[in-house]
């Protein structure tokens, strides 16, 4: 009696012992064959961010006459992380940054979800209005640029148009002066990049259940509070992916603003980008340069993790 | 409460007529089927109640007080969706919860009511669970509860069962019987299903390309359809209609059916109506009423249905084709001629050229 419990337990036992090892092999070998690919991976995103990693604890620049790999004879300890701390310059680029980022990202997404509702319903012209409306997503960078310096000249046409309005001549040196030079900065960015926001955001709309609405209405919902407890709920998961793309690359802006001020006048609009820029291009200090760029993605990955959480949190809610 | 009043309901999509000159009566209280097969208005007829479309002409009353330009939020109408339309970002409370908060109901009394209506569906241990989680049978309650909170004079429902499996149809067509006799509200229940209509409905209205072909209790509309669509669509299988000539006999009138002889004589007063119609008629008969016979239509057996508990043994080809029901299997083969005869009383009489019954006396 107790013999044949025992083999039946020692049985039961064999088999839940087999079946992960099993798992285990398997797992093993599939490991193995992806090794070459997972190497591969690894080195493209991996490489860039520890040499990197690597120079900016050195004062090695390309003038040093010594490959990068040989940078260690130009160890500093941590000075370039030391001077980052003190850099003025770095600070108020990084703050110059946010703001940008906290007048353009917040309008963008404010004026893309105004788009999105009047485009969500049929209007005479919708098709046309569509293209159009999607046509400075589609313009080069650099040629937005140029497109805006030329806008903003003080004999340009924004000038020109604000004359008539007034009924007198307008000469605003919009470039020339620190406060209007990055308010025409922004006004650039927020040109181009409404139209992705609205773009992903009339894509959530359209995706929010039309009986649901219905059922709202009757239930005595105005519109308001349709748009408030359906729509935007609805569309939480959307929002926070297009509000986390334009964080992460209105942070990065660059080519449009440069092209516009070259980041002056002084440094009225030098943004994180246009600063390492300069750094990189003028002063040749690549291992300080390095220092930044960590820093600078370190700050971006922290906004990543944090939009992924909300995101994984707006996901078990919807 | 409310009774519900249809005037003269046009409704034109463009060149398309949805709806032609609707009348209906729907009186407090009722529960109401519109039944018709898919495109026959039913589903236009309640968005224009519920005033999600606005009619092209006529009225639309709730008992005393014309619709017309009242929004659908201020109707006070409930309506379930046909995939219930319920939130699902949204707790079973919040649902329940929408309509009252929306017009801006106090906490304690919207917790009070939430509370009432809950226990009354049964839906007080799951209030906390998230919406888009739940089997169909409840989300059916949530959708109910959530317009019954609203205590709405009238209650609409759009096919709320046509996304539900056979099996559990049935359940829930007893479930929402048993909701109507609590809330005793008038329902009007768009269906294309006859089953559900003639399970739940005090009548019927039986709908076809945007005409209302007949209204009645399901009995009255079984048993004395008002025309050919409905002698058709009634039933399953529908009504037999065979075309024949009214003729005179020694035992009284009966009708030529051409090669299938002439069937029996008709009661009097039929009789006396069906002498009225000038041309051809069809002679109609319910499958399920056919008895085999000595005497009266011999017919080749083309086709046996055995379904169980029932026989369908399809006689005769072409225009004259009849089906015949039976309760147990009466051992006909393909091949064999059976003699059935339909019982005098259940022999229904139809205009062959308007499609309108011939009504005895």
């Amino acid at each position: 009696m107790s013999a044949v419990t025992a083999t039946i337990s020692e049985d039961k036992m064999g088999t839940a012992r087999a079946k992960p090892a099993q798992r285990d092999e398997g797992a093993r070998l599939g490991f193995r064959l992806t090794l070459p690919a997972q190497v591969l991976v690894l080195f493209i995103s991996a490489f860039p961010l520890l040499m990197q990693l690597y120079i900016s604890v050195t004062d090695w620049s390309p003038l040093s006459g010594i490959g990068w790999w040989n940078a260690w004879e130009m160890w500093n300890s941590f000075a370039n992380y030391t001077d980052l701390a003190a850099d003025t310059r770095f600070w108020s680029a990084l703050q110059r940054t946010a703001v940008v980022m906290l007048v353009c990202v917040p309008a963008e997404f404010l004026l893309g979800l105004a788009l999105a509702t009047l485009f969500a319903d049929d209007f005479p012209g919708k098709r046309i209005f569509y293209s159009i409306l999607l046509m400075p997503m589609m313009v080069v960078p650099a040629v937005a640029g140029y497109m805006f310096f030329m806008l903003f000249q003080s004999g340009g046409p924004v000038n020109d148009i604000l004359s008539r309005v007034v009924g007198g001549p307008v000469t605003i040196a919009w470039l020339s002066d620190p406060t209007l030079a990055l308010i025409a900065v922004m006004i650039a960015d927020i040109w181009q990049w409404t139209p992705l926001m609205f773009l992903i955001l009339l894509a959530g709309l359209v995706g929010v259940p039309e009986d649901q609405m219905k059922a709202a209405t009757l239930l005595g919902a105005n519109a308001w509070q349709r748009f408030t407890t359906i729509v935007l709920p609805k569309m939480k998961t959307i929002i926070i992916i297009a509000l986390a793309i334009r964080v992460i690359e209105n942070f990065k802006i660059f080519d449009t603003l440069y092209i516009m001020t070259g980041g002056g006048p002084g440094v009225a609009t030098e943004t994180i980008s246009v600063y390492i820029y300069k750094v990189t291009t003028q002063d040749l200090i690549w291992g300080y340069v390095a220092a930044i760029a960590l820093a600078i993605l370190i700050v971006l990955s922290i906004v990543a993790v944090y939009a992924m959480k909300r995101l994984a949190a707006a996901r078990q809610g919807a | 409460m409310s009774a519900i009043h249809l005037r003269n309901l046009v409704k034109k999509f463009g060149d398309f007529t949805a709806l032609k000159t609707m009348d209906l009566e729907i009186p407090d209280g009722e529960f109401m089927a519109l039944l018709g097969p898919s495109g026959c208005g039913k589903s236009t007829t309640m968005n224009m109640i519920a005033g999600m479309e606005e009619p092209t002409s006529g009225k639309i009353l709730f008992g005393e007080r014309d619709m017309a330009g009242v929004p659908m939020g201020r109707r006070g109408v409930g309506f379930v969706f046909q995939n219930y339309a319920i939130f699902t970002h949204m707790s079973v409370r919040q649902n329940l919860a929408y309509g009252p908060s929306m017009r801006g109901a106090g906490k304690a009394e919207i917790d009070r009511r939430v509370g009432a209506i809950a226990e009354m569906l049964q839906l007080s241990p799951l209030l906390d669970r998230k919406a888009d989680r739940l089997s169909v049978n409840i989300l059916q309650r949530v959708a109910i509860g959530r317009s019954a909170i609203m205590e709405p004079a009238i209650f609409l429902l759009d096919e709320p069962l046509s996304n539900v499996d056979a099996a559990f149809r049935a359940v829930m067509r007893t479930e929402l019987k048993q909701l109507q006799r609590q809330f005793r509200q008038t329902m009007v229940y768009v269906t294309h299903d006859q089953l559900e209509a003639m399970t739940m409905a005090d009548r019927i209205a039986v709908m076809d390309h945007g005409v209302l072909q007949q209204v009645g209790t399901p009995l009255e509309v079984y048993n004395n359809p008002a025309n050919v669509f409905v002698a058709r669509f009634i039933g399953a299988p529908g009504m037999n209609l065979i075309k024949g000539k009214p003729a005179a006999s020694d035992r009284g009138l009966v009708i030529d059916l051409g090669p299938l002889g002439v069937t029996p004589p008709l009661p009097d007063e039929l009789a006396s109506a069906v002498r009225a119609v000038r041309g051809d008629v069809l002679y109609g008969f319910r499958p399920e009423q056919v008895g085999l016979a000595e005497r009266g239509l011999s017919m080749p057996v083309t086709f046996v249905e055995r379904i169980g508990a029932r026989t369908i043994v399809h006689l005769g080809e072409g225009e004259s084709a009849v089906k015949a029901v039976f309760e147990n299997d009466v051992g006909l083969s393909i091949g064999q001629t059976a003699v059935v005869a339909p019982p005098a009383s259940s022999v229904r009489v139809f205009d062959a050229a308007t499609g309108l019954a011939v009504k005895a006396g």
